[in-house]
């Protein structure tokens, strides 16, 4: 069972499904789809698979997914034999996974939207959506450090969920938007331990830790 | 000159960079592999891009950029493009006396760091920043009940302020060290007792988040009446 992945390279929905995918080590299918300047999610043959124009589309065989918690959840399930990453069969674990995917979402519409008025100037509320980002932030910042104080490091529970691959892509981007990490440093530690996933992969804009490039020649 | 709480040393453990703002000037502080502290003018001196936004390899910071080198007293070791070469001792990065104590982070803009005296016996708790001036986050601090009852104020000045509450039949010290990074934007760096559990550093972290509303909000009022 393997799956296509409709993909645009900037999106960080997209991104979520590739790093996902990546952490998992599954091996997948892309279809470039061109969201700028070429406006093809838009096209017919897009708008057959997935009426509602957004990006990204997961298709598996006769499965069509559009919306990207699902395809994150439906990934961990297929390809995850330990079930840590979508632990299903955790009852409170799992409702606090879906808590912050639903948080994901909230997260794409503010600090997300930030982002896609800085980088293609879409005609967006800016001061509202850094705003809104601000308050997802802050939210965010308190549940961390309150995880930390048991030693907690992840979003739930003791190893990575989807809820943290859900949520990691508009936090890190953020700068981009105007919306910097600074204040926030429990949410920068974070953003560390993921980047420092084996199997992490980068997107334009999300830089490795440099520790992974050790390898290259180091001076000094 | 102006000595300021700038971070929880825990919140930068080594490899780490972050930025802050001290009297108006921007200053990249980071931590290399074996834990030495530094303070820098966060300009790039090659062509003056954010030093913050680098990363450390070993003992050096190297800037994203085009990955020059600075290490000791911010000296220049290493041009990627001219791998040869000796760089010049002219070209350094700005450094700013920074010292740790308390487990808090503190710099100067000019002269030689002087950190003020916290109690002991305190252990990091959170940093967060309030959209207010520094006197409006004293004031909420010393004005927001816990559990009830208003904290006791045990000192307070420009700085910062050390408080008591009484929690489970405890009485834990808290101080905030108070930095006002930007005008009208105040970071708070928060120490308890280091007794403390963690379930009373998360009912204390709550009340933090509380002490933020208050200040806050007083701060859109004034600001309303202000407008009225
Ligand atoms: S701006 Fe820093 S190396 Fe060029």
């Amino acid at each position: 069972m393997s799956f296509t992945l409709y993909n645009w390279v900037l999106s960080g929905n997209c991104y979520k499904v590739r790093l996902l995918a990546s952490l998992l080590d599954v091996a997948y299918e892309t279809v470039a789809v061109d969201f700028h300047p070429g406006q093809q999610h838009k096209s017919e043959a897009m708008l057959a698979l997935n009426p509602a124009g957004t990006l990204p589309v997961l298709v598996a065989g006769d499965l069509v997914l559009t919306e990207t918690p699902a395809m994150l959840a439906w990934i961990a399930a297929t390809f995850d034999p330990s079930g840590r990453w979508w632990p299903t069969n955790d009852a409170r674990a799992m409702a606090e996974v879906m808590e912050w995917l639903a948080f994901s979402s909230a997260l794409t519409a503010t600090s997300g939207e930030a982002r896609l008025k800085a980088v293609l100037d879409r005609p967006i509320d800016l001061p509202k959506a850094l705003a809104g980002a601000e308050r997802c932030f802050r939210q965010l910042e308190q549940h961390l450090v309150e995880r930390r104080f048991g030693g907690g490091v992840w979003l739930v529970g003791d190893h990575p969920t989807i809820a943290d691959i859900a949520c990691f892509p508009y936090v890190a981007l953020s700068p981009d938007g105007g919306l910097e990490h600074d204040a926030f440093p429990a949410i920068r530690e974070w953003l560390y331990a993921i980047r420092g996933l084996p199997g992490f992969k980068t997107m334009p804009g999300i830089h490795e830790l440099h520790e992974l490039r050790e390898g290259e020649a180091v001076h000094g | 000159m102006p000595t300021e709480p700038i971070g929880l040393s825990r919140d930068l453990p080594a490899k780490r960079v972050m930025r802050t703002m001290v009297d108006g000037q921007d200053i990249a502080v980071w931590r290399s592999a074996s834990g030495k502290i530094a303070a820098w003018a966060n300009r790039c001196p090659h062509r003056g891009m954010r030093l913050s936004h680098g990363f450390v390899r070993g003992e050096n910071l190297a800037c994203l950029y085009h990955g020059w080198h600075y290490g000791a007293h911010g000296r220049c070791t290493y041009i990627p493009a001219h791998p040869e070469l000796e760089p010049p001792a002219t070209i350094m990065a700005q450094a700013f006396s920074v010292e740790e104590r308390d487990g808090l982070i503190w710099v100067a803009s000019d002269g030689t760091a002087e950190p003020r005296g916290l109690p002991g016996g305190l252990a990091p708790l959170r940093s967060l920043t309030f959209q207010t001036a520094k006197s409006e986050a004293s004031e909420a601090f010393s004005s927001t009940p816990f559990e009830g009852n208003p904290p006791a104020v045990q000192s307070s000045d420009a700085g910062g302020i050390v408080l008591r509450v009484d929690v489970d039949s405890r009485t834990l010290n808290i101080a905030a060290a108070l930095h006002e990074a930007n005008q009208g934007e105040t970071t708070a760096h928060l120490l308890v007792s280091d007794e403390a559990t963690p379930a009373q550093k998360v009912s204390l972290s709550r009340w933090c988040e509380a002490v933020r509303r208050r200040a806050e909000a007083h701060v859109t009022t004034r600001g309303q009446e202000n407008a009225a």
